[in-house]
């Protein structure tokens, strides 16, 4: 049953992704209906041979992208292309490089993310430890993660609020809450949050092996009772908020309605998740969206196949729905995206936005024998469903626990 | 290591930091501010030109030059005197 949107409601009304599973949002569509996982190269879900030039061309851009920043970003950090790629395919996608009512200063971005560059500092590192003097001056631009943020701001021309925003594995998730925040709380008009990707160096990929988070054969088998892991996955994506009545003026079509967020934390310093701190973001997310447990049709789960993750996010959803838990259709991107850390939150968003517009659930892919009985799987196949409101989870180390509402919309503008 | 070998590394090092710029306008009477380089590009040529000639330098010992010609003969004269 379609219902009006409100006027101060929270819509996305532009999306742009670039992973491993698939690069543009038309790509990533129809490799998450056909719900095969991205292949892997070292036991990771990488992207190889990105080539912005050709992407950026693609969305026919030209004349929208100046020379300079076009320029610069051939020989930009691997991250930032990435963020810049997902970010021009959703700007372009909400209408918003022509006839923008917008003044600059009523835009403002949210780069969602940190650490986002290890891999050139170790690269650089390398090949420089006993020549040091050989260092690039651009490294000291690009080794902060506020690099992306003065870069997307001059590919876009925003000239509102700018900042990085931190969650660890609940970065993306993080970033839309603050995302939403910027627009309810005027502090802008629009708002571009990006979901970037962490590029790890190998101290980071033999870190995650040491501490056994990262599964050992490089497949993900989320909910599985022979999960082992999460395997590594590159991306990035962005989401495009505005108010439902900027939209509406400016005749853009909204793609979803983000109706909420929370953001808590546990006093916890450690890896190790806590079912009560997801029960209640989750619980406040859905306080905040005003909608109640009843109202969730699924649940865009965190999901990462992690030994201890998945049963603690699984009791944690039993306690959260109740009796309504059978009823709750359930899966993970992450089997098909692999782990997109610090990006993971704003991936997992536009797939579940994509999913509902689209009238499909993708597979559980890896998922052969639940953990526990009582929860409603997609399996290997995609599935027929209409959800109209949604949970997307993501819970970071830390105890870092971040839970987004999502409504499917209806109404045509 | 001749005048016009140093000559093509920097051009090539100009290139590999302004991919988009036409290499016929890399002339000697130019800067590599006039190509449209900033001052972090020029450093970066600056530094990896070093890298490739393994000359031991500051930035900053760069600051009189200011042109490419000039930048060569600089060169030039600091590897002929090896």
């Amino acid at each position: 049953m379609p219902r009006a949107l409100r006027e101060d409601e929270v819509v996305v009304t532009g999306m742009g992704v670039v992973t491993a599973l698939g690069v543009g949002v038309d790509a990533f569509t129809r490799a998450l209906r056909q719900g095969n996982s991205a292949p892997l190269s070292e036991g990771s879900m990488l992207i190889r041979d990105f080539d912005l030039i050709a992407f950026s061309n693609s969305l026919h851009l030209t004349g929208s992208i100046s020379p300079s920043v076009r320029q610069a970003a051939r020989r930009a950090p691997l991250s930032l292309q990435l963020s810049l790629a997902a970010a021009l395919e959703a700007w372009r996608n909400a209408g918003l490089f022509h006839d923008s009512p917008y003044a600059s200063e009523q835009a403002s971005l949210i780069v969602a993310g940190h650490n986002l560059n290890l891999r050139t500092s170790y690269d650089l590192a390398e090949k420089l430890i006993s020549r040091l003097d050989y260092v690039p001056a651009s490294h000291s631009l690009h080794f902060m993660d506020t690099d992306q943020v003065g870069f997307l701001s001059e590919a876009l021309g925003i000239r509102g609020e700018g900042f990085t925003v931190g969650g660890a594995s609940a970065s993306g998730n993080s970033g839309l809450i603050q995302g939403l925040r910027q627009i309810t709380g005027r502090n802008a008009r629009v708002c571009a949050v990006v979901g970037a990707m962490t590029d790890l160096s190998p101290l980071e990929i033999h870190s995650f092996t040491a501490a056994g988070a990262m599964s050992p054969d490089g497949i993900c088998r989320p909910f599985d009772r022979d999960r082992s892991g999460f395997v590594y996955g590159q991306g990035a994506a962005c989401l495009i908020l505005e108010t439902a009545a900027g939209a509406r003026n400016r005749g853009s079509r909204p793609l979803g309605i983000l109706r909420g967020g929370a953001q808590c934390l546990e006093a916890n310093r450690s890896a190790e998740p806590s079912r009560e701190g997801e029960a209640r973001a989750m619980r406040a997310a859905m306080a905040d969206a005003g909608v109640l447990p009843a109202d969730v049709d699924y649940v865009n789960t965190h999901g990462t196949a992690s030994l201890l993750g998945d049963q603690v996010e699984f009791d944690a959803l039993t306690d959260v729905f109740g009796n309504r838990f059978p009823g709750v259709w359930l899966n993970s991107t992450k089997a098909l995206t692999g782990h997109c850390l610090t990006a993971a939150g704003a991936v997992e968003a536009a797939a579940t936005l994509i999913q509902m517009n689209e009238g499909f659930l993708h597979p559980t892919a890896g998922l052969e024998n639940p953990l526990a009985a009582g929860g409603r799987f997609t399996g290997p196949s995609s599935v027929e469903a209409h959800p109209r409101i949604a949970l997307s989870n993501s819970f970071g180390f830390g105890g870092i626990n971040t839970s987004i509402v999502i409504e499917h919309v209806n109404e045509q503008i | 290591m001749t005048r016009a070998e140093i000559f093509d590394v920097v051009r090539g090092n100009i290139l590999e930091v302004l991919p988009d710029l036409d290499p016929a306008l890399i002339e000697e009477s130019k800067s590599m501010r006039d190509l449209g380089a900033n001052s972090i590009d020029r450093a970066d040529i600056l530094i990896e030109t070093m890298r490739q000639f393994k000359l031991s330098l500051k930035v900053s010992d760069f600051s009189g030059i200011t042109n490419i010609g000039g930048l060569v003969d600089f060169l030039f004269a600091k590897i002929s005197a090896r």
